[in-house]
């Protein structure tokens, strides 16, 4: 706060002493930016930083009810690093449902997202606005509820899904319950993370479409491109940094899903064909009270969005280096 | 910039208000910090204003209720002793005392306690951890059938007194009530499940000499059990498919929508079915879950202890409230709050003879065969992995058969009781 006044009487005798004076501006200059960013920093460090630390921390722990009474810390190296690992669970069952699911998920929103785009970009300026609105709304529900109102569409017994089938003739009188196969499960997940996800996909596209010069497709139309080509050739080049981000983005959204699994019926841990990292770290750290083991799971979790987001940065500004 | 100023030493002075009342703790008007679960009784804040205007008679201390939600209470006591924020006495669920004894955060009240043979056996045993008592038994409730005597009544059925009475009576609702469930088995309910296990002779676990436990789900007895109670839905065709996954609620809402006709539910339950669907009035009657061959299976004693917290200020004064709480008089009243049964035997038997249809099978089924699940610190993990749910979904999704899942269950079962002895 001080500052801003502190800086006039230097500027007054500026005249007099024009080597100091630069030298302190240029040190002020310096320090300006950290000064105005270390509030955020603050809060990040505190907020982020310091729970991330401790979980890594926690990882190399064995940590259950009695250590959070006593405060005491039980490190045992790898430990839990090495029975995860070594759990066949994990490669049988967490990891495919994690990574498996977030390909389709992540294909789905982004392709969906992306046909919304272009459907968008054709339409006029009132039917834009309207069709923008309502999807909004699918973006603005809060997991938890759109989670439920799945759930509801899916009702084995009474759900409108199972009342369509069972009027065509697909599904018999007793029914099937889809929340006990791990496949029908995770198809419903992926509907209601497409359904959750496109509408963020739709807009940020639309506006990375929006810069494409005309030009550009009129000189494609001139060349005989189809409208597939003009899209691939022409479209996909030029904002391919958009796609990127959305990638990206949706990824990292994707493998950490854990309110859409969990809410599912069988998802909190009773039906264990369907838990993915997320459910599976929290079920391990609150529901067994092995913490230390819960939070190895998620710190597997960050290693692999990591990864997977530098191996795209990498392929993103190789691009940008090449043109 | 004068606004600000002011406005900061508002705050401020609201931060040494807030450490002065802080460190006030230890002298003059005290309090005494109490933990009550919420979801109990409807009107317990006037209970307890009515508990500490006595207790501040008694003892000139003030008390502080703090209501917990029963769902997020476990976490909160967890948060609590690692942040050393625990109350001074707090209701515990009965499966968690033993869980929270060994991890130091109770007191050992065995001594003050002494004798404790007036309560009711389950509570006593679910708040024992090697031998020394954690929690004082104050409430409890079980489970029995409810159902729907209007259904009865239309296809002229009697209340089943064995096994072979209740899949005939169930049979005879699914083939005569086409829109409705005669009896489902809910996957994701364990409670609804164990009295089958329990009333063949089966266990889940037994403990033996040494402390080591061995798992009862596998044993002949408990595979024939869980083999009856799931074939009501594979075979005979008295639950549907969506049940599957059905938790506890969904049981008690689809009942309340007239969907089902049986159903096993808590002693606590009718009057929030009454409250959820008025038109049910006069339409739903309760009987004892069944024994094999007549009698009655056991069914799981569930309840509240009040334990005192280690890091009490003052140990005696904590006791002193809970005595005040588990007063006859106090008990009596709390009672009739909830519909919760007490928590000794001598308050518990007028119930047994009462003339309601809604209380006398369940205390009937509590006094007779209330039994509880494997004492053990290590339960609450079982119940968090969800072990029984999980095997009776894999039964009635047909992915495994009884005895592969209940094979699977008994080694998850025996480990994780024997870890860390």
């Amino acid at each position: 706060m001080g500052d801003p006044v502190a800086t006039r009487p230097a500027a007054s005798t500026a005249g007099r002493r024009p080597s100091r004076r630069g030298a302190s501006l240029r040190a002020r200059r310096r320090l300006l930016p950290w000064t105005l960013l270390l509030p955020a920093l603050l809060v990040i460090g505190i907020l982020l930083l310091y729970p991330l630390l401790r979980v890594v921390l926690l990882s190399f722990q064995d940590y259950d009810l009695s250590n959070v009474v006593s405060g005491e810390s039980d490190y045992i190296g790898f430990g839990n690093y090495v029975q995860l690992l070594t759990d066949p669970y994990l490669w049988r069952v967490a990891l495919p449902n994690t990574v498996v699911f977030a390909v389709f998920a992540v294909g789905g929103t982004v392709v969906f997202g992306t046909l919304v785009a272009l459907l968008l970009r054709t339409l006029g300026r009132i039917a834009r606005t309207t069709v923008i609105s309502c999807i909004m709304l699918a973006w603005a529900m809060p997991a938890v509820s759109g989670t439920y109102v799945w759930v509801w569409i899916f009702d084995v017994d009474r759900g409108i899904v199972r009342q369509l089938l069972q009027a065509a003739g697909l599904v018999g009188p007793e029914g099937i319950n889809w929340f006990t196969e791990r496949l029908s499960f995770y198809a419903i997940v992926t509907l209601n993370i497409i359904h959750h996800g496109f509408p963020f996909v739709a807009v940020t596209v639309l506006a990375g479409l929006l810069t494409v010069p005309r030009e550009l497709y009129e000189a494609a139309l001139l060349d005989g491109a189809t409208a597939w080509q003009r899209f691939w050739h022409v479209t996909v080049p030029t904002i391919r940094p958009v796609f990127a981000v959305v990638t990206i983005l949706s990824t990292i959204w994707d493998f950490k899903v854990f309110a859409q699994v969990y809410l599912m019926p069988g998802g909190s841990g009773a039906n264990p064909e369907v838990l993915n990292f997320g459910v599976w770290s929290y079920i391990r750290s609150f529901s067994r009270q092995e913490y230390g083991l819960g939070s190895a799971i998620a710190v597997m979790l960050t290693l692999m969005l990591l990864v997977i987001t530098i191996v795209y940065l990498r392929s993103l500004f190789r691009d940008e280096e090449l043109r | 910039m004068a606004r600000t100023r002011a406005l900061s030493v508002t705050a401020l002075s609201a931060v040494v208000a807030l450490v002065a009342s802080a460190c006030g703790d230890g002298g003059e008007g005290r309090t005494l910090e109490v933990w009550i679960m919420e979801g109990t009784n409807p009107d317990a804040t006037e209970y307890f204003e009515d508990i500490g205007e006595q207790f501040r008679e008694e003892t000139g201390v003030e008390v502080s209720v703090e209501f917990q939600p029963w769902a997020d209470a476990h976490d909160q006591f967890v948060t609590a002793m690692a942040g050393d924020t625990m109350p001074d006495v707090a209701e515990v669920g009965t499966t968690w005392t033993p869980e929270f004894a060994a991890a130091g955060g109770l007191v050992d009240v065995t001594d003050r306690v002494g004798d404790t043979d007036h309560y009711v056996d389950g509570l006593v045993e679910a708040g024992q951890l090697d031998g020394r008592l954690y929690g004082v038994p104050w409430y409890a409730g079980v489970r029995s059938i409810v159902y729907r005597t209007d259904v009865f009544e239309e296809l002229d059925l009697e209340e089943p007194e064995d096994w072979e009475e209740l899949r005939d009576v169930a049979v005879t609702i699914a083939e005569e009530k086409e829109d409705m469930t005669a009896f489902p088995i809910a996957g994701g309910a364990m409670h609804q499940m164990t009295p089958f296990i329990w009333g063949n002779g089966g266990d889940i676990a037994v403990q033996e000499e040494g402390g080591t436990w061995t798992a009862g789900l596998d044993s002949a007895e408990a595979r024939e059990g869980l083999s009856f109670y799931t074939d009501l839905a594979l075979e005979d065709g008295t639950s549907t498919t969506g049940a599957t996954t059905w938790l506890e609620t969904d049981l008690q809402d689809n009942f309340i929508d007239g969907n089902v006709a049986m159903m096993i539910s808590g002693s606590w339950t009718p009057a929030a079915i009454l409250e959820g669907n008025e038109e049910l009035e006069g339409n739903i009657g309760a009987f004892p879950v069944p024994g094999p061959d007549g009698g009655t299976s056991p069914s799981f004693l569930g309840g509240s202890h009040l334990s005192v917290m280690s890091g009490a200020d003052d140990e005696d004064l904590a006791w002193t409230f809970i005595e005040l709480l588990t007063s006859e008089e106090n008990m009596q009243r709390w009672s009739e709050d909830t519909t919760y049964f007490p928590g000794t035997q001598e308050q518990l038997d007028p119930y047994t003879e009462s003339d309601d249809p809604l209380v006398q099978p369940f205390a009937e089924q509590m006094s007779e065969a209330g039994t509880t699940v494997p004492v053990s610190e290590n339960w609450g993990k079982i119940e968090g992995d969800q072990t029984l749910p999980t095997m009776l979904q894999a039964i009635l999704d047909e992915r495994s058969t009884v005895d592969e899942a209940a094979a699977a269950a008994a080694q998850d079962v025996e480990e994780t009781l024997n870890e860390g002895s």
